[in-house]
Order: structure tokens, then C-alpha cells, then sequence
């Protein structure tokens, strides 16, 4: 199999890429009525598997679930999780044949394997839906030219998607149609049911390709979602321990204080991040982040060309060939790192401390943000389709590392991501190091305020503002923002 | 003499602008054990919670601990309100959720928890049995937290604070939720603890009191009056007798004559039968009481009625005249429903205000969504300009006493008149006058042909409307009879099912 992108002239690479259409509510106005009385078969009952089945069943459409015969036979987790909540369950042969849409919820490493396990099965004219782009664009799986194949990507875990869903709301949602495989033009409608039934149409939903989705969600997971926080937590631990700092303090503000900083960034964008920050605090912040900017900007491109050329899933693949042989010792590398070895502290720390304490963070969020997004988008990533994959997904992660950290964080995110994020994070604390050697305590783990008298300059103040407020991650924000401010805070502190 | 063990002398406290306790001094002797009444929002738990240290006042609040006394120099505030977290330490999940089904755990066991608790306190983890004896929670030990019903948690809360009896122990509302049984055992456990040396202070409006109550206190108008002997709170009864909004004395149209049918429904968790073989017809227009001890499957029942339970799909169940799972949607079946319940509350997202609240019961959603059409945003000032909330329908609700929050809830759940009220124990947390005022009004309203299904532990607080009764009892119908001769037979028909627990 070739990469699917590779094959493409470069005008339908661009134009694949700048696939990116923000649906207005009343496109949904049909419901779910395309998907009813239809067989929806879901392959795999992981979290996503099951609380997308939950939800599409409750919006009143036939979901069943197609597992392994090893997983029906061993009782494994996905069986109990799919027949106690009374779901049909039945192996490959049993119910692919029937089905009118096949759900591939299986993780990404094992799609070749399911997809080629299930297309014969399927019957003529049926459709098969990814909630991932992988397995289509980067390994080019070939589907057969009768079938229809859609992807709907829920932008949150799956226990986001059910408990927006039992609230009356739900998440952010990608769609897209395999411009290849559209045989009866029915694919886009389909898709939009599908969404309605999961409730994305409440929360928004983006038209991409399978192209722009995968190209820019590799993107964004391994810089700033995955790949700068890791580095940025682990660096400025380092830093407060190195400088005297209490280490269980200090654990305790980097396992939060990610979680705390990135809760402004989803209410009101870099914007509302940035004004947490006393003015003195702001202006440094924005210094420090710019220089971040500059530090880092040939990684982020690098990331990015590798993305682009298909260099970087080729040599992942390599790694999943040799038996994940580097993830996991990559894996095992970060389980030791002197932050993930202190335990948080039992202390109380107030929401604006974790500000006030931890500027370094906030400079290293604005600048890993505004440069994964521009990067992009100079990449031909329509802006749309930046933003979710940067400033959106950030507080998810955020909320994972606060969770149990970063060990946690990538169990929790794809391998796909994780292995990103390791070559980011290899690759960035290097280049970092001189620009470390200056930071003090004043940036992390004590009050950037104490001792100072609060006066800034009004025009540099002006200045500071001005850039955040008209930065285009933050003009694509608020009109994005808009439809999903119903999304419910994560509150831990 | 000895030093009491609470000294306050002139206590100020304001919440949020509004002075609730003025020059407030009181003093709590040892030996003593207190009853705190008064009515909703008139200090009693802000008075506790700076007993307790939890909140700033101006003001002297001195608390002597007994240094001859083994028990643990600390004063115990049990809030009315629990809050536990999904075993990664976020809140975000919702009360239907407690019915999926799922491998991974997402919140911790109940063992786990009080193991931790034990741990945290030094306690010895040989001492908690009894007590989990005591208030019939054994069972539960490998249960998780999101599993339980709002009684059970209660019981958990209290078992946790008799296990490390403090020398001052505060309870706010220790009775909510409890089924009479459990009532009657916490009481016999409270006079145990007691006479250990452990010091009581119980907010609660009832009068079935553990023995070793001997003071009694009531707060009003930010001043505390105390006696010897238990004084009923007089209400200043302002003539209440308000007119009900028009909107809601319009009949309901059904469009079928069975609202409910269960059929041999089944409900079970791996092993754990939480329903067996329930057999259940409502008709449109009866007015139910359901009742049964905590835990015995009355939260379920309900769910299934409410489109909230997965295991829907695989029983026999027919609502409003549709079979279940032959492709509507949950939100098909809520339109019709209007549902209150501890756990709704509980899970309900109170960053909203008192008004977007109450108009998010004309979608089934919680929280707002959407902007509100003009007849609907007239009925929503309606309804709040009847239930006196004017004055803070921009109030944030979790800023409200629970009291007040419970009743934003109630008005939220008949906003859009629906034709099916299940109101699972609705008056939790209200004072007796809300309480009567409450039942009062859902007489009113269901006079209009609304099908009501009432869950109540609290027999002296009931609807005069209610007419036919469904009992369960570890998860059987044990009872399903008429309430015959209202009012007299009703009360009959109680206090044998109260004997018969």
C-alpha cells in the first residue's frame, strides 16, 4: 500500500487540504432520518465504541457490535461492556454481511488489519465509517470502489461524548467523505445523521477531508498538544527543584497548573489566557513567548514537512513493524522522570496562583499554540482545521496530565501521538537549554508580582494587547468558540 | 466550671451582601447535644460551617476540645450536599450515567473509599463493619461510588463521620434520603456515639429526634433562641394562596391511555439483580406513590421511564403507547416527562443561572442551549414571578441555598406542563412551610389530569392527591394497591408499610 497523499497531483493535494467548512445548524435539520432503520454495526466497544453506540442508539437508530471471535469467546472487556448494556453482539461473519454502515472504532495500529478482515464481508453499496484518517491516507487502504467511506471524529474522549449527549448538548465533531470512495453521493448525508445522532450538531461541526484531518491532527498532537507540554512541564519541574523549590509544590503546580492555565484558553482563546496575568506578568509572558516563537519555529516546521512527505509515518510503521521496540522504551523513559516520581503535594493551591506562579507555562502554551496553528496553516491547513488541532484539543490534554500526569497523558492519547510526541520532546529540551539557563523563579514557582510595583508602560501594554487579540487563532476562535460555549468547564480546583 | 466546647459571641456573617447571623453569641456546654431548626435560608448551615471553620466571620467562634478525652480534638462538619469526584478526579459526568454499564471503572469502590478515609484518619478498618451493619450497607462494599443511590451515599457520609467520632460532630440534614428504618438506626447510633463523649449538633426539621437531644436552638432573622424542650418553628404564615399560572391548568392531551407498561422487566449488573420481574401499569392521569427502602430499585424504575436506562432495550416496556427501541429517541420520551430526582440534582450543572435553569426544562437539557421564543420566555417569568424568585432570576444557582436551588429545580421540572411528573423526592432539603406549600401546589396542578409517580420516605409529607401505591422491596413489587378513603387510609396504609420494614 502507498501513501494515499503521495499518489495525488499537487493540485488535489491542495485541494484535499483546504477542504474546511464550519456547517451551520440548519444543514442538520433533517436529524437522523438518513441513518434510520438502517443496521449500524460498530466494530470494536472501547470508550469510544461504546458511548458513540450508546448515544446512537438513544437518538433512535439499530446499533449492534461486531467483535472477535476471541473477544466473544474470552469475555474480554469490550464484550461486557457491549452485551450488559444490551447490545447485540456478534463476530465479523455474523453481522458485517448485514450491516448498512460499519463503524470502524478500533484503534488506529490495528486498521489494516480489521479493514481487511471486514471489506469482504460487506455488503454491496454499504458504507464504512472511520472516526480517524490514518489507515486511508497514510498507509493507503484500498476500499472497494462499491462502498462508500465516511469519517466522524468526535473531538473529545468518549466519556465526553456520552455525558455531553445525556446533558442535552454534545462535543465539536469533524466529518468528512473519501472523495474515492463516493460511489452513490450519499456519503455526506450520512455522515451529518451520524452526527446528529452522537449530538456533535449541537456543539458544531466541521466539514474536512480525510486528508486535512490527518494531516493537521498529526500536527497538532505532537507539538503543542503532546509534545510541548511534555517538555514544558518536565523543564519547568526541573527548573523549580534545581532553583530550591518545595519538589511536591512544584509537582503539584506543574500537574495542575497546565489543566488551570488551558480552562482560560478554552473559555476566551490566548486572549483570555494572557489577561489572567497581571499586566507586568503579561508583557513578560509575551516576551518570553516570542522568543519561544523564534526558538522553536524550524522544529515545528520540521514536524510539520515530515507530516507532509509521509516521512514521519513511515518511519512509526517501521517502529510498529519491529514491535513497538522504541515506544516503549520511550514510554518507559518518561514513567522516570524525576516529575512523574513526585507525588503531588497535599497543598492548596488557589486558581489565580497557578497563574501568578506559573507565567513560564502560560508563554509556553501562547507560543506552541500560535505556532503549530501557523504552521499550520502556512502549510495549506485552512484555519478552521488548525484551530481544532491546536487551541481547542490543548485543555483536553491539559486535563489528562492533570489527571496522573504524563505517563498518564500517553496512555491516554493514541500511538500515533505518543510517538510524536517523544521525537518532539527529544528533539525541543536541546534546543531549549540556553534559553532555560535564564529562567528564574520569578517565571516559575514564586509570584512574578512580589516585590514589583505593578506599573507598565501604557504603549507597550497597547502594543502586547494588540498583537494577542488580532493573532488569526484568535479571530477563527471566537466565531468557533461561539457555537460551542455550552461546553461545560473541567473543574478540579 | 468546665469551658464550653463552642464559645460564640457576636457573630456577624454576610452571604453574598445579605447579613444572615447579626451579633449572634450562643454557647455549647459539655454534655450537651443540640437540635438546630429554622427555616430554609435562615443561617443554619452557614452557622455550622463556622462552627466548623469553613468560612471567615467577624466574630468570636471559640472551640475547647476536651484534652482528657480520647476521641479526636476535631469538630466534624457533614454537609447535606455530597461531592465525589470519577476515579481520575473530574466531576464531569451526569446522573444517567450511573446506569451504563462499564468494565473500567470510573469511580472508586465504596471499600476503597472508606479504606482510604481509615487510612487518612488512623482508624481501624475492624470498627467500620458494624456500623456498615447497622445502616443495612454491607452489601454495598464493592460497589462504586456512581452506583449508589442518594441514600446510600447519606449512609456513606454518616458512617464515615461515626467511625471517626470527633469530639464535635455537626450534621446537616443527616436524615434526607434515609428510608424509616435507617432513621430509626441512625438514631440508635447517634445516642451510642454520644454517650462515647461525642457531641451532637443536628440541623434537621423532623420530630422523630435521637434521645440524647437536650437543647434546642432556632434561628430567625439572624438571631438564635434556645430551650430546654423541643418548640415547633412557627411559621410566619403569610397567606400564600397565590394564583396558578394559567399556562399550567391546561389538560394535557395523551394520545394514549397506558403512559407506562412494564412487562416482566429485568434489570441486572453481572450478577446483581437490581430489578426482577416488575409488572407495572400507569395509567394517564393516576396519581402514584412509589416507595420501598434505599436501594431497593426505586431510582432505577424511574430511569426506565425516563428513557435514561441502556438496559431499556432488552425489556418489554411500552411508553406513552410506543414500545421502547423501536426508534425514538430519548429526547421523544423526555418531551413528555417532567423529572425531578436527588441525583438530578446532584449532577445538575448549577453554573447556570436561576432563570436559564428553569427554561432548560422546556428542552430536557441541563443547562441552555438555545435562545428562548417569546411565549416560552414569558412562561418561564411567570413561573419564577409564582415561586418568588424575581429578585434572583440572574442569580447563579449554585449560589442559592439547597433549598432554594431545589425549588428552581421543581419549577424547571413543570415549566413545560408535561404530561407525565415523576418527582423522586422532591422535597429534600425544604422546610416544612415549603414543603406544605409544595405538596399543596402539586395537588393543584395535578388536578388538571397530569399523571404523577411521587417518591416520598417522609409519610407526613405527601400530596393529598396520591391514590394508588407500588411498593418495592429488593428490587420485587412487594405492594401495589389503592389508596382507598384519602387522607385517613392513606396514613393507615403507611404506618403498616413502616411496620412491615
Amino acid at each position: 500500500m502507498a501513501n494515499y497523499f503521495n499518489t495525488l497531483p499537487l493540485r488535489e493535494k491542495l485541494n484535499q487540504l483546504g477542504v474546511c467548512e464550519f456547517m451551520d445548524i440548519t444543514e442538520f435539520t433533517d436529524g437522523v432520518s438518513a441513518l434510520k432503520g438502517k443496521k449500524m454495526v460498530i466494530v470494536g466497544c472501547g470508550a469510544q465504541g461504546l458511548n458513540q453506540g450508546l448515544n446512537l442508539r438513544d437518538s433512535g437508530l439499530d446499533v449492534s457490535y461486531a467483535l472477535r471471535k476471541e473477544a466473544i469467546e474470552g469475555k474480554r472487556d469490550s464484550w461486557k461492556n457491549a452485551t450488559e448494556n444490551n447490545f447485540k453482539v456478534g463476530t465479523y461473519e455474523e453481522l458485517i454481511p448485514t450491516a448498512d454502515v460499519v463503524i470502524n472504532l478500533t484503534p488506529d495500529k490495528q486498521h489494516t488489519a480489521v479493514v481487511t478482515a471486514i471489506m469482504p464481508l460487506m455488503k454491496d453499496g454499504a458504507t464504512l465509517s472511520y472516526s480517524h484518517g490514518f489507515n486511508i491516507v497514510e498507509e493507503g487502504m484500498q476500499i472497494r470502489k462499491d462502498l462508500t467511506v465516511i469519517m466522524v471524529a468526535p473531538k473529545c474522549p468518549g466519556s465526553e461524548v456520552r455525558a455531553e449527549y445525556v446533558r442535552g448538548f454534545g462535543v465539536p465533531t469533524l466529518i468528512a467523505v473519501h472523495p474515492e470512495n463516493d460511489p452513490q453521493g450519499k456519503g455526506l448525508v450520512q455522515a451529518k445523521a451520524y452526527a446528529v445522532g452522537t449530538g456533535g450538531h449541537k456543539a458544531g461541526v466541521l466539514l474536512s477531508s480525510f486528508v486535512a484531518e490527518v494531516k493537521s491532527d498529526l500536527m497538532g498532537e505532537q507539538t503543542i498538544l503532546c509534545g510541548l507540554l511534555q517538555t514544558g512541564s518536565i523543564l519547568s519541574f526541573d527548573k523549580m527543584v534545581e532553583k530550591g523549590i518545595d519538589a511536591s509544590y512544584a509537582s503539584k503546580l506543574v500537574q495542575y497548573g497546565v489543566e488551570v492555565t488551558t480552562e482560560a484558553l478554552k473559555q476566551g482563546g490566548i486572549t483570555a489566557m494572557m489577561d489572567r496575568l497581571s499586566n507586568p506578568a503579561k508583557i513578560k509572558a509575551f516576551e518570553i513567548s516570542e522568543e519561544l516563537k523564534n526558538i522553536m519555529r524550524p522544529l515545528f516546521q520540521k514536524h510539520q514537512d515530515d507530516i507532509m512527505s509521509g516521512e514521519f509515518s513511515r518511519i512509526m510503521m517501521e517502529d510498529w513493524a519491529n514491535g513497538d521496540k522504541n515506544l516503549l522504551a520511550w514510554r518507559a523513559e518518561t514513567g522516570e522522570t524525576a516529575f512523574e516520581k513526585t507525588p503531588a503535594g497535599d497543598i492548596k493551591i488557589n486558581e489565580q496562583e497557578y497563574f501568578d506562579h506559573y507565567t513560564l507555562m502560560v508563554a509556553f502554551i501562547r507560543a506552541g499554540v500560535e505556532l503549530a496553528f501557523e504552521t499550520m496553516v502556512q502549510a495549506g491547513i485552512k484555519p478552521e482545521s488548525a484551530y481544532y488541532e491546536s487551541l481547542h484539543e490543548t485543555p483536553l490534554i491539559a486535563n489528562t496530565i492533570a489527571r496522573k500526569k504524563l505517563f498518564e497523558m500517553n496512555r491516554v492519547i493514541s500511538d500515533t501521538a505518543e510517538y510524536g510526541c517523544y521525537l518532539f520532546d527529544q528533539a525541543c529540551k536541546p534546543l531549549l537549554a540556553d534559553f532555560m539557563k535564564k529562567v528564574d523563579t520569578d517565571l516559575v514557582g514564586k509570584n512574578f508580582n512580589e516585590g514589583k510595583d505593578g506599573a507598565v508602560d501604557n504603549r507597550t501594554l497597547i502594543h502586547v494587547n494588540k498583537v494577542i487579540r488580532t493573532h488569526q487563532v484568535e479571530q477563527v476562535g471566537t466565531v468557533l468558540r461561539k457555537a460551542m460555549t455550552a461546553m461545560k468547564s473541567i473543574k478540579t480546583v | 466550671m468546665k469551658q464550653p466546647i463552642v464559645h460564640i459571641q457576636n457573630l456577624n456573617l454576610q452571604y453574598q451582601q445579605k447579613l444572615v447571623l447579626r451579633d449572634l453569641s450562643w454557647n455549647m456546654l459539655s454534655g450537651e447535644n443540640w437540635l438546630l431548626s429554622g427555616k430554609s435560608g435562615s443561617g443554619k448551615t452557614s452557622l455550622a460551617k463556622a462552627i466548623a471553620g469553613l468560612l471567615a466571620v467577624e466574630g468570636v467562634v471559640k472551640i475547647n476540645f476536651n484534652s482528657a478525652s480520647n476521641l479526636p480534638a476535631q469538630v466534624l462538619f457533614v454537609e447535606s450536599w455530597y461531592q465525589f469526584k470519577n476515579i481520575e478526579g473530574v466531576a464531569n459526568f451526569y446522573y444517567q450515567q450511573r446506569y451504563t454499564s462499564l468494565q473500567a471503572n470510573e469511580t472508586v469502590t465504596v471499600f476503597t473509599d472508606l479504606t482510604d478515609c481509615g487510612k487518612k484518619h488512623n482508624l481501624n478498618i475492624a470498627d467500620v463493619d458494624s456500623l456498615l451493619d447497622a445502616l443495612s450497607f454491607s452489601g454495598l462494599k464493592n460497589t462504586q461510588l456512581i452506583a449508589l443511590s442518594s441514600g446510600e451515599h447519606k449512609k456513606l457520609q454518616l458512617v464515615k463521620a461515626l467511625w471517626l467520632k470527633p469530639q464535635l460532630l455537626i450534621l446537616d440534614n443527616p436524615y434526607t434520603g434515609l428510608d424509616s428504618k435507617s432513621r430509626a438506626n441512625l438514631n440508635t447510633l447517634l445516642n451510642q456515639v454520644s454517650e462515647n463523649g461525642v457531641q451532637l449538633i443536628l440541623i434537621a426539621n423532623i420530630d422523630e429526634l435521637p434521645i440524647c437531644i437536650n437543647r434546642f436552638a432556632t434561628l430567625n432573622n439572624g438571631k438564635i433562641s434556645t430551650s430546654n424542650t423541643p418548640h415547633s418553628v412557627s411559621f410566619s404564615k403569610e397567606n400564600s394562596k397565590k394564583q396558578i399560572p394559567d399556562f399550567l391548568s391546561q389538560s394535557p392531551v395523551y394520545s394514549s391511555y397506558i403512559i407506562a407498561k412494564l412487562e416482566n422487566v429485568t434489570i441486572s449488573y453481572g450478577e446483581k439483580q437490581v430489578l426482577k420481574t416488575i409488572n407495572w401499569e400507569v395509567k394517564a392521569g393516576e396519581k402514584w406513590l412509589l416507595q420501598g427502602p434505599n436501594g431497593s430499585g426505586k431510582s432505577t424504575l424511574l430511569s426506565l421511564l425516563n428513557g435514561d436506562h441502556p438496559q431499556s432495550y432488552a425489556n418489554t416496556l411500552y411508553l406513552f403507547g410506543n414500545k421502547r427501541g423501536s426508534g425514538e429517541s430519548i429526547w421523544d420520551i423526555k418531551q413528555h416527562i417532567g423529572l425531578i430526582s436527588p441525583e438530578f440534582h446532584w449532577y445538575f450543572d448549577a453554573s447556570s443561572t436561576v432563570w436559564e435553569s428553569i427554561a432548560s426544562g422546556f428542552y430536557d437539557t441541563v443547562g441552555l442551549f438555545q435562545t428562548l421564543p417569546y411565549l416560552k420566555s414569558n412562561k418561564v417569568d411567570e413561573l419564577i414571578a409564582y415561586f418568588g424568585f424575581t429578585e434572583e432570576k440572574d442569580t447563579l444557582l449554585n449560589t442559592l441555598p439547597l433549598g432554594k436551588q431545589r425549588l428552581v429545580l421543581l419549577a424547571r421540572t413543570i415549566i413545560k406542563n408535561p404530561k407525565l411528573l415523576i418527582l423522586d423526592e422532591p422535597c429534600q432539603g425544604l422546610d416544612e412551610e415549603q414543603t406544605a406549600d409544595f405538596n399543596q401546589f402539586i395537588d393543584e396542578l395535578c388536578s388538571n389530569g397530569m399523571t404523577l409517580i411521587y417518591v416520598g420516605h417522609f409519610e407526613s409529607a405527601l400530596p393529598k392527591c396520591l391514590e394508588k401505591k407500588m411498593v418495592l422491596e429488593n428490587g420485587e413489587v412487594k405492594e401495589n394497591s389503592e389508596i382507598k378513603s384519602k387522607n385517613l387510609n392513606l396514613k393507615e396504609s403507611i404506618n403498616h408499610f413502616e411496620l412491615s420494614t
